[in-house]
């Protein structure tokens, strides 16, 4: 087993590294097409509105945002021409951008532009809606500044403005208000054409100004090697995976994990994984019902074997890892506080807490769905560790239609299971959020979230964050169930493709 | 005959009216709200219902309701919630020739196979071939279409490389190429459905063979196959074809499994993801649409009867 993970490590080095000394060398031709097999249709293609991963996996290759991320989840300039320079009381935010960036209509981007589509950024975007209060100001000044003036200070601001899910694109001033309906940003590729369910087709920009810095995951440098790149929604993961194998698709997106043998030693297909891709979840209903009781949510929180959870939903321990932390090793807010209570798969101290908390046999309800395999598989294994510690269970599966409206009724559930991949900021994960179902409202937690985000120093907010983990453990209302890694197929004849949260297929060849 | 077109054309509109009635209040009363999905995972409650009244989904159930009659009779679908605000009836136009096309071909396949199986079996009844051809007619009707699509995409895609795995062609791809793209689901949907017709086929002249007009031909000296042929099977059109109609009727309808394993832009696969993201407009459009094309093509088949059996007078 050893041997195999250090194998699987040693490729995903070499794939990692590989394609980021070739690009940089240019040693690909440019020409051909990349088929991508995405997990479904776009609800839309405005990434501003939406959160949904897949809108900004494709529209991220079309539209731009003025910063960016690198290795690490460090925030770079894209559109910016550097790093803003950012007064000492973290209020004002001059960022400078590049000139001669033109967006596909042609025309100039300009300081003007930028502001405008902030703005919009925070009228119409979920993300930009939730700090739209601290922001007093987005003015042009001149025709390449863009100033952003706060009403208290924001640390994640950056980060938010990196972020490629809600995100907060540079388009024409013209086009900045009401609904987008021209797709013209100022990306590396060109929106052409959508046809819903068959395909978004997006070719090359050869007026595009890449960033002067080398290529850094989705900052700096960006080449369009492919003449086109057709997302094709295939919503069957099967039929993805055969698409894959067929050579039909040249990657194919978040495949079952255990198809990872299968796509071992074919002679055009690699497997590819993004590891780690995110965690699982479980938010617990602090508002109402039997979870508004701290005690219960602890019972719940000992009495689950997350090691169990994982290794049921994913097989073989190459596609998980058991780790409780709201980062995972390697990462720079990684930090182990509160960990004792994670994974602690102990039915006798969870039977001693429900009878401290006076439990009566009332139901608990746990909402979950099949669309996503892993979380029904997962909600399995809860529903019968919390019955070994006593609590009497009900499973509501639906789908995830259903469940994404019905976790917004606190009367008909009380834990539900989702998911998200590891964001750049912190702040950014949905706990923080008083209003997000689960409801955790702590002025403890709002008071550290406060601090955190108006903490400029980084070793500070890392320092701050490990508070913020232990309050998060000790009050039990989102439970992690630990980090999972995300499975594509990706055609051998492609190069530079480096695995990430959003596949990105600039600096990307097929040769 | 003019009468009679008269009832079926009123007996039409009543159930167009049902359905896009109990369509309308049944994919309302289900759970799930297209707001919070089309904003993704982590929108908050203000958001979607901001989005919510912007779609009209906040208007009381009557409202909408009559709403979406006064659109109905001016022949207004209305417009999706997620394929870029198009028109339903748009959408519907851009996916009928994927489905009209596989259905096509599924039938052809069906009747290829089914009828001539039926055939055989029926006239060497008891016999090897006789068992094998039920056998394989049993399994097929047995196997769930979505197995056989993966197994058909992994041998003949996969492995052998003859046919594109998914999907209706490139953008621009021409007529031919995107058949090419339909021949492994239309062969898949065709053996599914040719079990039916084979067991239909073989049953009906069965019955037939047993009639004492066959004993009167073959008593004359006729061979055994034009007995069959000329004889049996001519009779037994009538009910073979109202096996066939009702099939042709189910696959124009979309074939819903097939279109989603093999990823054709079809009726079936629109009704399927526009049911997961509650797509309201579209399927209600879509199931009322397939509800008229069942009940016409119901009704050519009933009109065909007057070809192949003069016995019939409406």
């Amino acid at each position: 087993m050893k041997i195999k993970t250090l194998l699987l490590v040693l490729f995903l080095s070499l794939a990692w590294l590989s394609p980021l000394t070739k690009a940089a060398a240019g040693e690909w031709k440019a020409g051909g097409i990349i088929n991508v097999a995405t997990i479904g249709e776009p609800p839309t293609l405005d990434p501003s509105v939406s959160t949904a991963d897949v809108v900004a996996v494709i529209s991220q290759h079309f539209f731009e945002t003025l910063f960016a991320f690198g290795e690490g989840f460090s925030v770079k300039p894209l559109l910016a021409e550097k790093m803003p320079s950012i007064t000492p009381d973290g209020l004002n935010y001059a960022i400078q951008l590049r000139q001669g960036v033109k967006f596909h209509n042609g025309k100039e981007m300009t300081a003007a532009d930028a502001a405008a589509s902030v703005r919009r950024w925070l009228k119409v975007a979920v993300r930009g809606k939730q700090i739209a209060d601290s922001v007093k100001e987005v003015a042009a000044e001149g025709k390449y500044t863009v100033r952003i003036t706060l009403a208290t200070p924001y640390t994640p601001l950056l980060a938010l403005l990196a972020m490629p899910t809600s995100m907060a694109i540079i388009i024409p001033e013209e086009l900045t208000e009401g609904d987008l309906k021209e797709y013209v940003g100022t990306g590396v590729y060109k929106f052409v054409e959508h046809q819903p369910d068959r395909y978004v087709r997006v070719v090359r920009n050869d007026a595009y100004q890449p960033h002067p810095d080398p290529a850094d995951l989705y900052a700096g440098k960006r080449t369009a090697y492919a003449d086109e790149i057709r997302f094709i929604p295939v919503p069957s993961p099967n039929t993805r995976l055969e698409g894959g194998l067929s050579g039909q698709y040249q990657y194919a997106d978040q495949l079952p994990i255990e198809n990872y043998s299968r796509l071992l030693g074919q002679a055009n297909v690699q497997p590819v994984m993004t590891a780690p891709y995110g965690w699982p979840m479980i938010f617990l209903n602090c508002r109402e019902g039997m979870m508004a009781n701290l005690k219960i949510r602890q019972a719940v929180q000992a009495a689950l074997s997350q090691e169990d959870m994982l290794a049921v939903a994913f097989g073989e321990p190459e596609y998980y890892q058991v780790d409780g932390s709201m980062y995972p090793k390697g990462y720079f807010y990684h930090n182990e506080r509160g960990l004792e209570l994670y994974n602690q798969a102990d039915p006798v101290k969870a039977r001693e807490l429900l009878g401290e908390a006076g439990y009566t046999g009332g139901t608990l309800r746990i909402l979950t769905s099949m669309q996503y395999e892993f979380h029904f598989k997962m909600a399995q294994v809860a529903a019968e560790n919390l019955r070994e510690a006593g609590f009497n269970v009900d499973m509501n599966v639906v789908d995830w239609a259903t469940l994404t409206q019905q976790r917004n009724d606190p009367k008909l559930w009380d834990i539900y299971f989702t998911h998200s991949p590891f964001v750049p900021d912190p702040y950014l994960n949905n706990f923080f959020n008083d209003g997000y179902p689960g409801w955790w409202v702590d002025s403890r937690k709002t008071e550290l979230a406060n601090k955190f985000n108006s903490e400029p120093d980084l070793r500070k907010r890392a320092l701050i964050l490990e508070d913020i983990q232990q309050l998060w453990y000790e009050e039990a209302a989102n439970i992690k169930i630990g980090n999972f890694n995300l499975l594509g197929a990706l055609a051998k004849n492609v190069k530079g493709y480096i695995p990430s949260s959003w596949p990105s297929f600039w600096n990307v060849a097929v040769e | 005959m003019k009468s009679y077109l008269g009832k079926r054309f009123v007996g039409m509109v009543a159930v167009m009216f049902m359905v896009a009635t109990v369509t309308f209040v049944v994919i309302r009363v289900i759970p799930g709200d297209p707001a919070a999905l089309m904003l993704g995972p982590e929108a908050t409650a203000v958001d979607i219902e901001a989005l919510r009244s912007r779609l009209g989904l906040d208007l009381s159930l009557a409202t909408q309701y009559l709403t979406f009659l006064s659109d109905l009779l001016r022949g207004d679908l209305g417009n999706s919630i997620f394929l870029g605000g198009r028109p339903v009836l748009r959408i519907l136009a851009d996916r009928a020739e994927p489905t009209v096309c596989l259905t096509l071909i599924a039938i052809v396949v069906a009747m290829a196979v089914g009828i001539p199986s039926g055939i055989i079996s029926a006239s060497r009844r008891g016999s090897l071939a006789d068992q094998a051809t039920v056998s394989v007619a049993m399994g097929l009707a047995s196997a769930p279409s979505f197995w056989l699509g993966l197994a058909f995409m992994q041998f003949f895609s996969v492995r052998l490389g003859w046919f594109p795995t998914s999907g209706y062609g490139d953008p621009g791809a021409e007529f031919l190429e995107r058949m090419r793209h339909l021949a492994l689901p239309g062969l898949v949907l065709g053996l599914v459905n040719s079990a039916l017709i084979t067991r239909f086929t073989r049953t009906t002249l069965l019955d037939i063979l047993s009639d004492d007009y066959i004993r009167t031909a073959r008593a004359k000296g006729l061979g055994e196959w034009p007995v069959i042929m000329r004889h049996a099977f001519r009779n037994a059109l009538v009910p073979i074809l109202t096996v066939v109609g009702l099939t042709l009727a189910l696959l124009l309808g979309g074939a819903v499994v097939t279109e989603t394993v093999f990823n054709i832009p079809g009726v079936g696969n629109l009704v399927v993801s526009s049911v997961l993201r509650r797509d309201y407009p579209v399927i209600g459009g879509s199931l009322l649409v397939i509800a008229g094309v069942y009940v016409l093509v119901n009704l050519a088949v009933d009109l065909a009867y007057l070809l192949i059996d003069p016995r019939v007078k409406y």
